[in-house]
């Protein structure tokens, strides 16, 4: 049974200054409401994916199952079991072993640079098959075939994909960044340098988990 | 000084309390109310102004709530709630993160299956964003400890997140409103069906 005076004691020991009242440092504090201000970022572009798509009269829907949804799929397995060796990084860095830890942050890195290459050749292939940021570039693949199949079809299905993957490929690109420079100098690292690089890995994750079905399965080619 | 000190405190704490629970009672009486004015219910625009009221009723209660629970008010709970408190370490164990990436990967396997099958646009949304949470959860408690953190800052963090988040979603019954003022949603042009 607590007391109201052991309460209160308690509340001031927690809040009167000299003690971390989450238990948690300021370091790690300030990556966790960099990550909440940065998902409201991201969710606030795919609210307003979403908004312009029911908005619209129509919506393409270009992307078959076999080359187009097999690769981002491949894509998304590349970025989960980064975020598994992630996690396997932090824990080997909770128990002091700072080269295992190097590993397997090494291992996040592959995933990640592997995530990076297949994006990259995917977007390539879109630019060539003829998508841009703002419509079809004309006589090219797409064009003829949008026109056919989707001709009230928004022009802004370049605009939505290229901004949010763009900005998700971004920060996939500072996170692989980012854990090499914490990978190089691991030896002048405390454990909460590596699990802050973690929460942010993660983060980035996270983002996929919605960017993958929102942009990619509910464009998949319905057919007619 | 100390006990003048404490007489404010409690005050402080009252005034706070009372607040809090004025604001609560006022939004769920508009959310009560909100169902009875709006005729038929189950539209885009009554659902989200329940909710959102709903929401914040919940939001304002948690503060006199949490004041309850300190002051041993929900003693029975608390007990209940002591034993998991002990077993939370800091550390997962290899097992469970393997168990969560499966779990992960099993997901996106149900999701991509969806895709394959082409289930209709509605459905398929509905179960991909359902996943897509059930995922997010997975990834933020486990794999970015916060189960394994406190409470406090569980709070901090998340309320805040799904508030903002929901009320973004405002936009959504003025984009419906656009697409059915759209003239060219009729077949106004020879558009070539089969």
């Amino acid at each position: 049974m607590s007391t109201h005076a052991e309460v209160e004691h308690a509340v001031a020991a927690d809040w009167g200054g000299g003690t971390l009242p989450y238990r948690v440092g300021h370091k790690k504090l300030g990556m966790w409401l960099f990550i909440v201000s940065d998902a409201l970022t991201f969710s606030a572009l795919l609210i307003g994916y979403s908004y312009v798509r029911l908005s619209s009269a129509q919506w393409a829907t270009p992307f078959s199952f076999s080359p187009s949804i097999l690769f981002s799929t491949t894509m998304t397995l590349c970025l989960l079991s980064s975020s598994f060796t992630m996690v396997m990084a932090v824990k080997a860095s909770a128990h002091g072993n700072r080269r295992v830890a190097r590993r397997w942050i090494g291992g996040t890195m592959l995933g990640g640079l592997a995530f990076l290459v297949l994006h990259i050749y995917e977007w390539s292939h879109l630019i060539s098959e003829g998508l841009r940021p703002f419509g079809l570039s004309p006589g090219s693949k797409f064009a003829h075939e949008w026109a056919e199949r989707w001709p009230n079809a928004s022009p802004l299905f370049g605009a939505t994909f290229f901004a949010i993957t763009g900005l998700h490929m971004f920060h996939v690109f500072t996170g692989v960044l980012y854990l090499g420079g914490v990978a190089l100098t691991i030896r002048k690292r405390t454990h909460e340098d590596v699990e802050i690089s973690g929460l942010y890995w993660h983060f980035v994750d996270l983002v996929w988990m919605f960017v993958f079905p929102m942009i990619y399965l509910l464009s998949v080619d319905f057919g007619r | 000084m100390s006990s003048r000190l404490q007489n404010l405190m409690q005050k402080q704490d009252v005034i706070l309390n009372a607040i809090c629970l004025l604001l609560a009672t006022f939004f769920f009486i508009l959310a009560l109310s909100n169902l009875r004015w709006a005729g038929n219910f189950l539209t885009i625009d009554s659902l989200f102004m329940t909710v959102v009221c709903l929401m914040l009723a919940g939001i304002f209660v948690i503060n006199p709530a949490l004041w309850a629970h300190e002051h041993g008010l929900f003693a029975a709970e608390e007990k209940g709630a002591a034993p998991a408190h002990v077993d939370l370490h800091f550390e997962g164990t290899t097992k469970l993160f393997l168990a969560v990436l499966g779990s992960l990967l099993g997901l996106t396997l149900v999701e991509v299956m969806l895709a394959y099958f082409k289930v209709p646009l509605e459905l398929m949304l509905t179960i991909l964003m359902g996943l897509s949470i059930i995922k997010a959860a997975l990834i933020v408690a486990y794999f970015m400890h916060l189960r394994f953190e406190r409470l406090s800052l569980v709070l901090t963090l998340v309320p805040m997140l799904v508030v903002c988040i929901c009320l973004l979603m405002i936009f959504f019954p003025d984009s419906f409103r656009l697409h059915n003022m759209r003239t060219y949603n009729q077949p106004v042009a020879p558009a070539s069906h089969e």
